[in-house]
């Protein structure tokens, strides 16, 4: 009988990291630790934080009376979400959701598509065959530098600026979202192009292929795939953003999310989170079929 | 054949659009200016890089809770779907359901588990907390079943030869093996949650965003530059920090 430790420790002797790297993930996790500590303690500590609701009957039972309205359980008309009109109205609605989704997902990927070449360090620094130049090099600090922006700033944040600009509506709620996704999206292709195989870009690069040649025939048929699969990933979560950004930017779903809330019309709201669900539910599994295809076209 | 059919939904989505309605509206061009005028140079008198920090601090401490919070609940679950412990059919059911759990968790955003918290239990910090920690306990919590069920089979069938319980398998065999993965991608959610904390701001919550809306309130654009640039570089920090410690983990 061997003992379950032994076999381990002969397994990670195989693959025995080196010794600094071990420490310095070790000096991270205590201090992340510590970050734990000081962080709880200090929301702990604060005026609402809330730990004395917990326990507290009141809380509960205002839950529970938040959830029967939900249901409208205790109401004398008839719930939102028997009323077929209800059920078309707020259709309407997912469907404008739908199409700021998509609004937004694409001009992401359109202008993604247009500067993640030159935001990939093996261009800029002609490791792909090109001449290392000063100008690439400022371009690839510059667009890094865009993408690292707008993927710090979050959607809801994007939209509440926008909104300065443009009128309330689907528009600027696709175009914050399409703000952060740009980051998002030029970021994760730029590395695609980061991590291709250098080779064959080389090899055409010898032949004295031009800019345009190297970009069509050797950049794009091995990174488009890659893009494509990204572009589907952040399109489920971009629904599930939508919906946020409809809370200031006053389109879609979000808008009457945030109506029906303030107007206590909670069976409207569950109406509103089941028209949600069905988004959320739907995109996942477009996207999944999409991306197969993607895998396999 | 995909492209053209992503072509198709990008010009269907234009298409749908009402486009007759006015897009921008009367003064949008000149605020817009103003926004981007106020970056040259960003509001940078010393009282307000206090409140800078203070709200970056603020917002650190909420994601770090939220990140902990949602570890804790998303790793049992992830345990329990990722079905290594089910031998049995009550163990097959258990991992059914926890799957379905972890699914219905992430597919409501942070912020709409915040409003609807906010409505049912009332308002403070803890609820929050939990509305992060929840659909982030729903993503880790599928991606520690796929990382623990990706582990290769070698040391597991060495240990079960020797007579593991299935308990003895996933604490000696999949979890030391499987560790460095979890720990990396619990760091990349940690960038995340800083975004989520930052955007609780909308239920009242603190920290950076709760400031750029009340500089936006108050049309002072300088303002919310600098707070803007806080949030870049407190994600970019914990950016460098994660990869640091991914690749340190990963030689």
């Amino acid at each position: 009988m061997i003992r379950p430790g032994a076999i381990m420790s002969a397994y990670r002797a195989r693959r025995r990291p080196q010794r600094r790297s071990i420490t310095f993930a070790r000096a991270s996790a205590y201090g992340f630790l510590a970050l734990v500590a000081i962080s709880w303690g200090y929301i702990l500590q604060g005026a609402d934080s809330g730990i004395a609701d917990v326990v507290s009957g009141q809380t509960w039972s205002n839950a529970g009376r938040f959830l029967r309205d939900l249901l409208g359980l205790d109401m004398d008309t008839k719930p939102a979400y028997l009323q077929l009109d209800q059920w078309a109205e707020k259709g309407k609605l997912a469907y404008h959701t739908l199409a700021m989704s998509v609004l937004a997902i694409s001009i992401a990927g359109i202008g993604a598509l247009l500067t993640f070449v030159p935001g990939a360090r093996n261009v800029s620094d002609g490791d792909l065959g090109g001449t290392p130049s000063r100008t690439g090099r400022t371009m690839y600090f510059f667009i890094r530098s865009i993408f690292a922006f707008t993927r710090a700033v979050p959607e809801l944040v994007w939209a509440l600026i926008i909104v300065f600009f443009l009128s309330p509506g689907v528009v600027p709620g696709a175009l914050a979202l399409a703000l952060h996704n740009y980051g998002v999206l030029g970021k994760l292709s730029s590395e695609a192009v980061e991590n291709m195989d250098p080779a064959p870009a080389r090899a055409i690069r010898s032949t004295g292929a031009s800019n345009f040649q190297m970009l069509s025939y050797v950049v794009l048929p091995q990174v488009l795939p890659q893009l494509l699969t990204y572009l589907l990933y952040r399109w489920e979560v971009v629904i599930r953003t939508t919906v946020v950004v409809g809370f200031v930017s006053a389109g879609g779903l979000g808008r009457d999310f945030r109506l029906s809330l303030s107007f206590f019309h909670y069976t409207e709201l569950a109406l509103i989170i089941v028209w949600y669900l069905i988004l959320v539910v739907g995109v996942d599994l477009v996207s999944a079929w999409l991306r197969r295809l993607a895998r396999f076209g | 054949m995909l492209s053209l059919l992503l072509l198709g939904a990008f010009v269907w989505s234009l298409a749908s659009i009402n486009w007759r309605g006015p897009i921008g509206h009367a003064g949008g061009t000149a605020a817009l200016f103003d926004f981007v005028l106020a970056l040259f140079p960003p509001e940078l008198s010393v009282e307000f890089l206090r409140v800078g920090l203070l709200a970056t601090w603020q917002t650190v401490t909420f994601a770090v809770a939220a990140i902990t919070l949602a570890v804790l609940i998303g790793f049992p679950l992830g345990v329990l779907a990722s079905g290594t412990l089910a031998g049995s059919h009550s163990g097959k059911a258990a991992m059914a359901a926890t799957r379905l759990l972890l699914a219905c968790l992430r597919s409501v955003h942070e912020l709409v588990w915040a409003v609807l918290f906010v409505a049912a239990f009332g308002f403070s910090s803890l609820t929050a907390i939990l509305a992060i920690a929840l659909p982030y306990a729903g993503i880790l919590g599928r991606v520690y079943a796929e990382r623990l069920n990706d582990v290769p089979d070698g040391p597991l069938i060495a240990l079960r030869t020797s007579g593991a319980s299935p308990m003895g398998v996933l604490l000696y065999g999949r979890l030391p093996i499987a560790f460095p993965d979890l720990l990396s991608y619990s760091f990349y959610r940690f960038e995340c949650t800083i975004r989520a904390a930052a955007i609780m701001s909308f239920i009242g919550i603190r920290g950076l965003g709760f400031e750029i809306q009340l500089s936006l309130r108050d049309l002072m654009f300088g303002q919310v530059w600098t707070l803007m640039l806080f949030l870049v570089a407190l994600v970019v920090l914990v950016d460098l920090w994660s990869s640091k410690i991914r690749r340190s983990l990963a030689s």
